[in-house]
C-alpha cells in the first residue's frame, strides 16, 4: 500500500477542519450581527453573572473587561468629538484570507450628524492584515448655505473614510468654535482654568453655574453685551449683529461662514458688513469705509476673538 | 550410512533456517498491511465524522441565512440566553465599535499611566501603516514610545503643541505621517505597475520627499525619454511642489512641450495615477 492513499484521506481531512473552523466562525459573526440585547438586558446580566460567579474560585474578569471597553470607548469619544450611535455589519463573504462585512454606521461628530454606508474587505496577507473600503456612502449634516456636494462625492468615489472622518472632524470643531464665541459673546461667562466647569475646547469657554457671582471686574462690560449683541438666527446661524441703542439704524454685521472645498479643508470666512443710516454719521464716514478691512487685520493680528471684541467695544462706545 | 534419506545436517539447518526467516517476514509483512489497513479505516471514519460535522454545521447556517431573510427585524436568540453569554454579547459589540475608530483616524486606550494612541493612515479606501504614541499624562504630558519613523519631525511638532493643545498635536503628526505614507504609496505603485516605462532605477529617499527617476512614454510606436525630478516641498502634502521634466537636449519641440505637459500633470495627479493616463492616452 502506497503513501498516496493516506495523503489523499490526510488532505481531505485537513481541508475538511479548516470548513468546520470557518462554519463556525460565520455561525458566530451571524449571531452576533442579528442580536440585540439592550442596555437594561446588560445591567440585568452584570449583577447576575456576579452573583453566578460568587461561588468559584476563579476570578470575574467577564465584567472587568466591559468596563475597560466601555471606559476607553467613553474616552475615545470624548477626545475625538466622533460619537458613535448607532452600528450595524453584515459578513456578507469569508474565506480562509478574506472577510467581506457590510457596514451602515451613523453618530455625531460634536453636533453634526453623519451616515456611512460602506463595505470593509479584510484579506490575509503574508505579513498582516489589509483594510480597504469599497462602496462608501456617505450622508452629513453640513448646515446651512454650505455646499460640501463636491467634498462628499469625491469621497464616496475613492472610498475615501480616513479623508471624510478628518475633514468632517474639523469642519465640525469649526462649526462647535463658531456656536462657543457666538455664545460667549451673546453674553455668557468667561473662567479660565476652572476645573469643575464645562469646557469648550476650542475656545477655552467654560460655564460654570457659579459664574454671575465670580464674575468680578468684567461684570460691568459682560452686563452690556446682551444689549448690543444679537444673532438674529440664534448660535446656530452664520452672523452676529451689533447695534447701539443710542445710535439707532447703525449697525455691524459680522459674518462667518464656513466652507469646506474638494479635498475636505475647512475654510471659515469671516467678513464685516456695515448699515449706515442716511443721516447722522457722515462725519464717521470713513472709518466706517475702512471698517472691514480694518476687521481683516485685526483678524489676522489677533484672532477672532479680540477682533469681535474690539468692534463690540467701538459700537459700545458710540454715544 | 545405513537406509533413509542421507542429508548433510548443515543443509537442514540452512533450510530450517530459512523457512524460519521467510515466516518471521511474512507475519512483518502481514502485521504492517495489518497496521495499514487499521490506519486506513481510521482515516475513513475521521473523513466520514468530519464530513457529517460540516454538513450539520453547514445546515446551521443556512438556516440563519433563511431565517435573516424572512424578517429585516432583530432576531432574539430562541433560547433564554445566560448571562454570561450576554455579556459575551456586549463585549464583542464594544470591541467591534473601538476597532471602527481605527477607521476614523484617532484610536487609542488608556493605560495605567496615561494613553496609548494609534494614528492610523490610507490612501484613498486602502489603509496602510499605523503608528503608535504611548503617553504619560504625569507630571505632564509626554511620550513615553512611539513608533514614529525617525524621519518624521516628531519632536518639532511636540515641542509646538503637546503642551497645549494635545488634539491639534494628534492631527498636524497625523497630517504629516498620512502625507509621508501616501507619497510611498505612489511611488510602490508606480515601482509595481509601471516597472517597464521606468529606465533604470528609481532613486527615492525614506521621508519620500524627493524622487528622481528616468522614463519613457510611447506614442504613436515612438518612444521618448524623458528625466524628472520630484520634491515634495510640504510634508504635510502628498502630491509635489515641483516637477522638473527634462528631455534629451536634442529632442524636438514637440517632445519638449510633452516635458512640459507632464511638469503640469505630475503636480496635479497622484504619480500612478499620472502614468495611467499616459497609457490610456
Amino acid at each position: 500500500m502506497d503513501n498516496s492513499i493516506f495523503q489523499v484521506y490526510e488532505d481531505e481531512i485537513q481541508s475538511l477542519e479548516e470548513e468546520i473552523e470557518l462554519l463556525a466562525e460565520k455561525y458566530e459573526d451571524s449571531q452576533q450581527e442579528s442580536t440585540f440585547f439592550s442596555d437594561e438586558e446588560i445591567l440585568m446580566s452584570i449583577s447576575s453573572y456576579q452573583t453566578e460567579i460568587k461561588g468559584h474560585e476563579f476570578p470575574s474578569n467577564l465584567k472587568a473587561e466591559l468596563e475597560t471597553l466601555e471606559t476607553d470607548l467613553s474616552f475615545l469619544m470624548k477626545f475625538t468629538g466622533i460619537q458613535f450611535t448607532n452600528h450595524s455589519k453584515k459578513t456578507v463573504e469569508k474565506t480562509r484570507n478574506r472577510t467581506v462585512q457590510k457596514h451602515r454606521l451613523s453618530g455625531n461628530c460634536h453636533s453634526l450628524s453623519f451616515q456611512l454606508d460602506f463595505q470593509l474587505l479584510e484579506m490575509q496577507n503574508k505579513e498582516n492584515v489589509s483594510v480597504v473600503i469599497t462602496d462608501l456612502s456617505i450622508r452629513m449634516e453640513s448646515g446651512e448655505n454650505s455646499d460640501v456636494s463636491k467634498f462628499v462625492e469625491r469621497a464616496e468615489e475613492c472610498g475615501n473614510l480616513l479623508t471624510f472622518f478628518r475633514s468632517f472632524s474639523s469642519y465640525a470643531e469649526w462649526y462647535e468654535h463658531r456656536r462657543c464665541t457666538f455664545r460667549h459673546f451673546k453674553g455668557n461667562y468667561i473662567l479660565k482654568h476652572d476645573p469643575e466647569a464645562g469646557l469648550c475646547r476650542s475656545c477655552s469657554e467654560v460655564s460654570h453655574p457659579n459664574m454671575r457671582s465670580e464674575s468680578g471686574g468684567s461684570k460691568g462690560i459682560m452686563a452690556k453685551y446682551p444689549e448690543i449683541v444679537t444673532l438674529p438666527e440664534g448660535l446656530l446661524g452664520d452672523h452676529i449683529v451689533l447695534r447701539n441703542p443710542n445710535t439707532p439704524g447703525f449697525e455691524l454685521m459680522i459674518v462667518w461662514k464656513i466652507h469646506m472645498d474638494e479635498e475636505g479643508v475647512t475654510i471659515p470666512v469671516l467678513d464685516l458688513l456695515t448699515k449706515v443710516p442716511e443721516k447722522g454719521l457722515e462725519q464717521k464716514m470713513a472709518t466706517i469705509e475702512n471698517a472691514p478691512s480694518h476687521f481683516r487685520s485685526v483678524l489676522l493680528l489677533l484672532g477672532i476673538e479680540a477682533a469681535i471684541d474690539n468692534l463690540i467695544k467701538v459700537v459700545g462706545s458710540e454715544k | 550410512m545405513e537406509g533413509g534419506k542421507a542429508c548433510a545436517p548443515s543443509g537442514v539447518f540452512a533450510h530450517l533456517e530459512m523457512l524460519e526467516v521467510q515466516s518471521h517476514e511474512a507475519a512483518v509483512k502481514q502485521e504492517e498491511m495489518e497496521q495499514q489497513e487499521e490506519k486506513l479505516a481510521r482515516l475513513k471514519a475521521t473523513v466520514q465524522e468530519l464530513r457529517l460535522r460540516r454538513d450539520e454545521l453547514q445546515a446551521k447556517v443556512d438556516l440563519q441565512q433563511k431565517g435573516q431573510l424572512g424578517k429585516e427585524g432583530v432576531m432574539l436568540p430562541p433560547a433564554q440566553p445566560s448571562a454570561q453569554a450576554v455579556l459575551e454579547w456586549k463585549i464583542k459589540s464594544l470591541k467591534a465599535m473601538l476597532r471602527l475608530f481605527y477607521l476614523t483616524g484617532i484610536s487609542g486606550k488608556l493605560t495605567k499611566k496615561g494613553v496609548c494612541f494609534c494614528i492610523s493612515t490610507a490612501y484613498e479606501g486602502t489603509y496602510l501603516d499605523s503608528y503608535y504614541l504611548d503617553l504619560l499624562t504625569e507630571p505632564e504630558v509626554q511620550i513615553y514610545r512611539h513608533s514614529v519613523p525617525i524621519f518624521i519631525p516628531l519632536e518639532e511638532i511636540a515641542k509646538k503643541y503637546l503642551q497645549t493643545d494635545i488634539r491639534r498635536f494628534l492631527s498636524v503628526l497625523s497630517d504629516h505621517l498620512n502625507a509621508y505614507v501616501q507619497r510611498r504609496y505612489q511611488a510602490d505603485q508606480l515601482q509595481k505597475h509601471f516597472s517597464d516605462q521606468i529606465e533604470g532605477k528609481l532613486q527615492r529617499n525614506s521621508l519620500c520627499d524627493l524622487l528622481v527617476f528616468n522614463y519613457n512614454v510611447s506614442r504613436k510606436s515612438k518612444t521618448f525619454l524623458f528625466k524628472v525630478r520630484l520634491l515634495y516641498g510640504d510634508l504635510c502634502c502628498s502630491l509635489p511642489t515641483e516637477a522638473v521634466v527634462s528631455c534629451a537636449s536634442d529632442a524636438p519641440a514637440s517632445v519638449a512641450e510633452m516635458a512640459a505637459a507632464h511638469s503640469g500633470l505630475f503636480r496635479r495627479v497622484a504619480l500612478h495615477k499620472a502614468f495611467r493616463s499616459f497609457g490610456s492616452a
